[in-house]
């Protein structure tokens, strides 16, 4: 197995795969860093003009796009305020502050080296675990699989910044928007009030596009331009490449052990069906907060939260492609649309593909850890570039994001409704803000709602309506105490100690 | 325009009505719905009536705590009186317009004219000289509408609609 994958590195020497990779890099960084476009629209994009492409490289080239997809959803969350994925929207908290804070080009330096070694861990125990690994996570029951969803929503609405029954209050409605239309499991419409547009629910592009893009653009639009961070930046000198790199008093601060924990994290979140980066970063960036040096610090320019985040969502990327080729299940949309490759090419993702096709597949093996590589190098390069994107005038800059972002909508749904539903939610996402409601708890809902919905009630139907499965299954019952932790170490905990305090 | 949590302002107390208003459409459609145990299994309404009742509990106590709260000042800029209002309402009703031409005009009509003001709004609110913005705005109405029709279509022949009545 070694020599193959030592052969997988070595077709990558080949300038038309080499091409291909960079090609698929240059695409996910574009796709992830633009707000309304995502990794996985340009996988979908990619997949007719596969037919005609060698399997290796094309495989290659879906693995450069997934690795800084991911990536890039930080770039334009820590300069703009925008995440350009859902993955990103935990980073955006710290690295914006940081950014507001005159450290854009360490904030974007840190995200990109927490990034590649996130990306770096996933591939190693892709290749070295995939197997054994993949097996403990089909352990995952339907009760267990509710328990993780449901300490995801918890942590993630108990890290949020300000008042604690806001950031509840925002999460329910991210889940009230997702119970909007069909059912996930009788075949009826609900909240549709009788249209037919509403039955197909609130797709989760527009609801990200309105809850950062648009709403972003209507807050710019509301603030004068003297108060607008991108006068501060530019008051900043020009950063030299240089000042991308990370310090080694920065990297000690945080913690390589820290960040290779969060990427654990986010290669067994990634393994999980329905896991996913968001998820994944949500969660690091809870435990990171958890046994930080300075919890204090998270939600107002962390680098310890940005790295975890960063390190989680792209351990995720070879974490979800575990039991993708090891059992053929794809565990999110990005997988499968690469199942989809695979199939187009001939080939069944399942136990039997390693053993007869490893050499097919060791290339994208090769080409993941590369493209974890390419995503510093390409901070170095770019940077600067990134940074611009707050110094250029605001009124091209969210006339451009306004556009793209609207169009993006229609580009990925082909419905006018859809756009609606984005302006809706910005609006909705706009007055939350205003009102001091945190709006990541309110996108997190909208994510996790079908799978929290579908996995406790297809428990309670196990159960005959018994709630006492969640804890008798030793897997839900950790994850439940988990999340007992959390809320004690993170809210009960902190304030105890303000009112002994005070 | 503030972002975190804020004072007292006439918006929060207004804002947790229209959530209460919200919910109570919401609680409308589940009461429409089969009760949650009706069949013995958690139906379609079961996490939408556990979920409804946390809001509305939650949405009185954020209310109480709200009015409890001593009031707000409000933010001006420099060319622009009350542009924390003006400006998001601008902004929303020209996206609104924006949508609505390029279903019936077209995207490189809509996607010009919608550039161009917004781009052109955000201009005359940072420097007060029209006719500056004005030019902006329509360079800019340019640029980013060629952009986007070379990015959408020529580059991933995706389809817009393109001047169809």
């Amino acid at each position: 197995m070694a020599a193959q994958i030592v052969d997988g590195f070595l077709m990558l020497l080949h300038p038309v795969t080499f091409l291909y990779l960079i090609g698929g890099f240059l695409l996910g960084l574009l796709f992830g860093a633009i707000p309304g476009l995502t990794a996985t629209l340009a996988i979908a994009l990619l997949l007719p003009f596969t037919f005609s492409m060698d399997v290796a490289d094309a495989l290659v080239m879906v693995a450069g796009i997934y690795m800084a997809g991911l990536y890039a959803g930080s770039i334009t969350g820590i300069t703009l305020n925008i995440p350009g994925a859902p993955s990103g929207a935990i980073t955006t908290v710290d690295g914006h502050a940081l950014m507001k804070r005159g450290e854009g080009a360490q904030a974007l330096g840190m995200s990109a080296f927490a990034s590649t070694i996130g990306g770096l861990t996933g591939v190693v125990i892709l290749i070295a675990l995939a197997k054994p690994v993949s097996s403990v996570a089909l352990l995952f029951q339907t009760p267990d699989k509710f328990s993780l969803v449901l300490l995801a929503i918890v942590t993630v609405t108990i890290v949020s910044q300000g008042s604690l029954l806001k950031s509840a209050t925002a999460m329910a409605i991210g889940l009230m928007i997702a119970t909007v239309g069909i059912d996930p499991m009788l075949p009826e419409g609900r909240f549709d009030f009788g249209s037919y547009n509403l039955i197909e629910g609130v797709n989760l592009l527009p609801a990200v596009i309105g809850l950062f893009a648009v709403c972003e653009l209507i807050a710019q639009a509301g603030m004068p331009a003297r108060l607008s961070q991108a006068q501060a930046v530019a008051d900043l000198p020009a950063p030299r490449r240089r000042d991308f790199l990370p310090s080694r008093a920065r990297i000690r601060e945080v913690g390589l052990f820290a960040m290779l924990r969060s990427s654990v994290l986010g290669v067994l979140i990634g393994m999980l069906p329905g896991g996913g980066a968001s998820m994944a970063s949500f969660i690091a960036y809870a435990e990171a907060k958890r046994s930080a040096k300075k919890p204090e610090e998270f939600g107002k320019g962390s680098y310890e939260g940005l790295s975890a985040s960063e390190a989680a969502n792209n351990g995720v990327c070879g974490g979800a492609i575990i039991p993708l080729l090891t059992m053929g299940i794809p565990g999110d949309a990005v997988t499968a649309i690469i199942f989809g490759v695979l199939l187009l090419h001939g080939l069944v993702p399942g136990p039997t593909l390693l053993s007869d096709n490893f050499m097919v597949v060791s290339p994208m093996f090769a080409a993941l850890f590369v493209a974890s590589l390419l995503i510093f190098v390409s901070v170095l390069l770019f940077g600067p570039v990134y940074l611009r994107l707050s110094r250029i005038n605001r009124g091209v800059l969210y006339a451009f994001i306004g556009m793209i972002s609207m169009v993006g909508v229609y580009a990925s749904t082909f419905s006018i409704f859809q756009m609606w539903v984005a302006l809706a939610i910005g609006v909705l996402a706009m007055l939350l803000r205003v009102c001091g409601y945190p709006v990541v708890p309110a996108l997190m809902g909208v994510i996790l709602g079908p799978y929290f919905e579908e996995f406790l009630r297809r428990s309670l139907i196990v159960s005959k309506g018994d709630p006492s499965i969640f804890v008798t299954s030793p897997i839900s019952l950790v994850l439940l105490l988990l999340t007992l932790g959390f809320i004690w170490m993170l809210r009960i905990g902190p304030a105890r100690k303000a009112k002994a305090g005070a | 325009m503030s972002t975190s949590s804020s004072p007292r302002s006439a918006r929060q107390i207004l804002f947790a009505l229209l959530l209460l208003a919200g919910n109570t459409v919401y609680a409308s459609q589940i009461l429409q719905m089969s009760r949650p145990f009706a069949t013995g299994e958690p139906g379609p309404s079961f996490l939408p009536s556990l979920l409804c009742g946390f809001v509305y509990v939650a949405v009185v106590c954020i209310l109480g705590a709200e009015l409890r709260k001593p009031a707000a000042a409000a933010e001006g800029s420099d060319h622009v009186p009350r542009v924390g209002l003006l400006g998001p309402v601008l902004a929303i009703a020209l996206t609104a317009g924006f949508i609505l031409g390029f279903f019936y005009v077209g995207y490189l009509p809509a996607a010009f004219v919608y550039t161009a003001l917004i781009a052109g709004c955000f201009n005359f609110e940072e420097n007060g000289k029209l006719r500056r913005a004005a030019l902006i705005g329509v360079a800019t109405g340019l640029c980013v509408t060629l952009f986007g029709w070379l990015f959408f279509v020529q580059l991933f022949d995706l389809y817009l609609p393109l001047w169809e009545f």
